[in-house]
């Protein structure tokens, strides 16, 4: 059982980081980025590539996230700005980020090759028991790095101003710029860091896939399913919603059968969005959940005036 | 304003092109294997990407449970077929009702709370359906099934070639028809009512949940006659139903024009025929249909029709040289109201109320201990007594945050009291909602012209006219087919045309409200309220905004409705035209009523003076 809860802990973190990747994003500025999973792919794949050059591994961790989170900048400077620019309200990213998506895998098909190469691996071999159950140092290095990132991006969102202004810009952007906002650099900065968190987790996950084009696939879906698992209102929920999916999957797979974790989770998921539908993190505080629904059924026309 | 064609020319037009459609259906079926094969798969894209245009562009619906309800069709048709041995055109409309049930349920489960909740419940619909699709064993696993085949035409109808190309492109034509149908009924206007200014929908009496669900179901109808099409091409596996193909789906609408009616079959011929025709490494293809993709949506965020349009502007406007125009607004002069004249135009040609003597027994509304709270937070309304006289103009006035919409939120029905009973025309109706509010003759408009504006003021005023129409839903599916519709589009015409010409808005009628000044949103709000014939009309204030002339030409069109019997209550900031426009006044401050009575009675009350008036 605890085997089962490290082991979806892991994977989780890894769900968690690229639903992150896809909340920070979506958080300020209401688009979804497609091309997600394809960031965590280019994390890997750049520092797999970096890595063969012979720099030091570490290193060339360290530049495929930054080069993740460069993409995810261009990203929004090319792709979703003009769009927004034309109506903030329209879905014509949805398209444009799938395009990007379609460029970046396909792009790194021609340029690498479309079967998987070596990725270097930081934490060869050495496990820890913790009870029964036994973790690689990889893996338990994974749960770390992960919370400590969504912990400090939690941080960073409630305390500082840039964090705060994220929130503005979510809220009304018109407004943001009217007080002196600079929306496309913080919407761009987002981009970035959601692709940093994507690059993050593909350096922690390259290790056990090894770098492949096609990686952005499998690991967009389960961000995106982490993401609608935790709900829109915190990024960090995402997070939650990850590691729920990997603890469900592994489950899945251990107690059902080795199919079970393609289905089980998506039940799971379907019964909690029956029963709330904001979201599940929206059980944390009922209190505010009520009230909100209560206020929601009157429309901003008809608030109180 | 787009260019649009004389009414003459449309019959014209659509015979043309339907003659062009069959030309094309004729040349596809006698085509080679490969191309009836690509026309197969295109046209089952195109009816998938009308329908789901239907929701997301007329409703704002973006489900991706598309691929979900296409593949129920899909399969649904090869099991009858493979192991019951159903005739073909028995699974047919089999398919279609039971997917459009399937489609009724799922939209009623996840359109409880819309926008991205219900994209996510659509998702996993369709994600859990192609899991069960791959991991069941009479499904065929990844493997898939064999479709059956279709049948050929009888010999004398041999010399029309291939029988499911005809199949498939007249069902693409009978999806497109619907769509065609409902744009061009008066429900087009309430179903983008619905999706941008929901509020606006619900207080002209459109069931707009209602309304939402079966859209949703008759969509799914029709992407689960897709997936009996599909059948046809020769294997059904779950890859073919993929998550990813409801986004598709979704990028074919939007890269060819969201809310259009062509642009969906021209994206959905492009997204499928693009990746067949072009063949060149395949890396580079993919890499070339994304940038395809950012480029087109980049530069044109309307798609492909947008573009269309975009160009189709440009002729139109360097043959006609300067088109016709919008009419210059009437602003009235910057300079103070003059609230004698306001007051003059209101009580004209009316015995005052007030002057009557004794209060009159029937009242237009009467709220009686009125407590109300959003959630769990302080009472906004405590213990309120507020009613109305009929044919009487009745001011409502207080600051801001005072509980003036929320006590008119109470009487529209869009939020229900805590304590306290409303009265409406005598009947008790605090639990009912907005709609049977309006069948008790209630109307209201909002703070800040809630309209749809990419439509014009007419089209807008059409949407308050939406229960003068019977059936309209049922109705719109075949509407330009219909005589009788014929017949209420013309009476609906006459009434949005009456209903301007009363707010003195005629002018602006064929004018986006999106390109039209506030003061004419706000007449068009007006209109929209009063056309239907409402015996009482909540009016948010409908002067907030508006220059010195559009002021008193507001209270004309009060003074109006007042003679004609409609009992009015106007929500307020500005203390003087209240006292000036109305014959009663209610003073509320911080969720509790200061004064209430005739107007010069509140004007003369110390508390009103010195709280309300600082005098």
């Amino acid at each position: 059982m605890l085997q089962v809860l490290l082991s979806g802990l892991a994977i989780g973190s890894i769900y968690g980081l690229v639903g992150m990747g896809f909340a920070i994003a979506f958080y300020v500025t209401r688009v979804i980025n497609f091309a997600e999973g394809q960031l965590l792919m280019v994390g890997v794949m750049v520092a797999a590539w970096i890595a063969r050059t012979g720099v030091n591994p570490w290193l060339a961790v360290v530049l495929g996230i930054a080069a993740a989170a460069a993409v995810g900048a261009v990203t929004y400077l090319v792709a979703v700005r003009p769009v927004l620019a034309f109506d903030r309200f329209s879905f014509a990213w949805l398209v444009s980020t799938l395009g990007v998506a379609l460029i970046l895998e396909n792009g790194a098909a021609l340029i690498w090759g479309p079967t998987s190469r070596s990725f270097p691996s930081l934490l060869a071999g050495t496990s820890v028991h913790v009870g029964g159950a036994t973790l690689t140092v990889q893996e338990l290095m994974t749960i770390c790095v992960a919370l400590g990132a969504a912990a400090a991006f939690e941080l960073y969102r409630r305390r500082t101003l840039l964090g705060k202004l994220g929130m503005a810009i979510a809220h009304d952007p018109e407004m943001a710029t009217a007080i002196g906002a600079n929306t496309v650099m913080v919407a761009a900065s987002a981009f970035a860091l959601a692709g940093a968190f994507a690059g993050l987790a593909g350096v922690l996950i390259g290790p056990i896939t090894y770098s492949n084009p096609y990686l952005g696939d499998t690991y967009g879906i389960a961000g995106f399913v982490a993401l609608m698992i935790g709900g829109t209102a915190r990024p960090v929920a995402a997070m939650f919603g990850g590691l729920l999916l990997g603890v469900l999957g592994e489950a899945a797979n251990k107690l059902i059968n080795t199919q079970a974790s393609d289905w089980f989770p998506f039940v799971v998921v379907v019964v909690i969005l029956l029963a709330l539908p904001e979201g599940l993190l929206s059980l944390v505080n009922p209190s505010r959940r009520l009230l909100r629904r209560r206020g929601s059924r009157a429309s901003p026309a008809g608030a109180p005036g | 304003m787009r260019p649009r064609l004389p009414r003459a020319w449309r019959p014209a037009l659509f015979f043309l092109a339907l003659g062009a459609y069959a030309v094309f259906a004729y040349w596809a079926a006698h085509g080679s294997l490969y191309i009836q094969g690509l026309v197969l798969v295109a046209a089952v894209f195109g009816m998938l990407a009308v329908s789901l245009d239907m929701v997301a562009g007329m409703a704002g619906l973006y489900s991706l449970g598309h691929a979900g309800l296409f593949a129920l069709g899909a399969y649904a048709t090869t099991l009858l077929y493979n192991d019951r041995h159903w005739n073909l055109f028995v699974i047919l409309p089999v398919c279609l009702v039971g997917v459009g049930a399937v489609g009724l349920v799922l939209g009623a489960i996840s359109l409880r709370v819309s926008g991205l909740y219900f994209a996510i419940t659509t998702f996993v619909f369709t994600l859990v359906l192609t899991v069960f699709a791959s991991d069941l064993k009479f499904t065929g696993g990844y493997g898939g099934l064999i479709g059956p085949i279709f049948p050929e035409f009888p010999t004398w109808l041999q010399w029309a070639g291939q029988s499911v190309i005809w199949a498939c492109l007249v069902a693409l034509l009978l999806a497109t028809l619907i769509v065609l149908a409902i744009r061009s009924s008066p429900l087009y206007p309430v179903l983008l009512a619905i999706r941008d200014a929901e509020p606006f929908a619900a207080a002209a009496g459109a069931p707009t949940a209602a309304v939402r669900i079966g859209l949703f179901g008759l969509s799914a109808l029709i992407a689960g006659g897709a997936g009996w099409m599909f059948a046809f091409q020769g294997i059904v596996s779950p890859s073919q139903f993929s998550w990813q193909v409801s986004v598709n789906i979704l990028v074919m609408v939007i890269l060819g024009g969201i809310n259009t009616t062509i642009g969906p079959i021209l994206g959905a011929a492009f997204v499928t025929i693009f990746p067949a025709q072009v063949n060149i490494n395949p890396f580079w293809q993919e890499v070339l249909f994304g940038a395809l993709f950012v480029g087109v949506i980049v530069v044109f965020p309307g798609g492909f029709i947008g573009l269309v349009r975009l160009v189709a502007r440009q002729i139109a406007r360097r043959i006609g040289g300067a088109a016709a125009t919008a009419p210059v607004a009437e602003d009235g002069q910057p300079g103070i109201v003059d609230t004698a004249v306001v007051a003059a135009i209101a009580h004209a040609g009316v015995v005052d109320v007030a002057d009557n003597g004794g209060l009159s027994a029937t009242h237009a509304i009467e709220c009686r201990g009125i407590v109300f709270r959003y959630g769990n937070g302080p009472r906004v309304l405590n213990d309120v007594d507020f009613s109305v006289r009929k044919g009487t103009i009745h001011g409502l006035i207080g600051p801001n945050g005072s509980g003036k919409s929320t006590l008119v939120d109470l009487i529209s029905g869009r939020l229900h009291p805590d304590a306290g009973t409303i009265e409406i025309d005598g009947a008790r109706l605090e639990r009912e909602g907005v709609r049977t509010r309006v069948r008790h003759g209630v109307a209201r408009t909002f703070q800040s012209a809630v309209l749809v504006h990419e439509l014009s003021a007419q089209q807008n005023v059409q949407v308050g006219l939406y229960t003068r129409v019977p059936r309209l839903a049922g109705r719109s599916l075949a509407w330009p087919a219909l005589p009788s519709a014929w017949r209420d589009g013309r009476r609906l015409r006459e009434s949005v045309d009456d209903a301007l010409s009363f707010v003195g808005a005629s002018d602006w009628g064929r004018v986006r409200v999106a390109d039209a000044p506030h003061g004419i949103a706000q007449l068009t709000q007006l209109a929209a309220a009063c056309a239907w014939g409402p015996r009482t009309l909540i009016l948010d204030e409908p002067l907030a905004g508006l220059a010195p002339g559009e002021v008193e030409h507001a209270a004309s069109i009060f003074a109006k409705l007042k003679a004609s019997g409609v009992s009015i209550v106007v929500i307020e900031h500005q203390p003087r035209f209240v006292f000036a426009l109305c014959d009663e006044v209610t003073v509320l401050a911080a969720g509790e009523v200061v004064a209430s009575g005739p107007a010069a009675a509140v004007r003369r009350n110390d508390q009103v003076r010195e709280v309300y008036l600082g005098q």
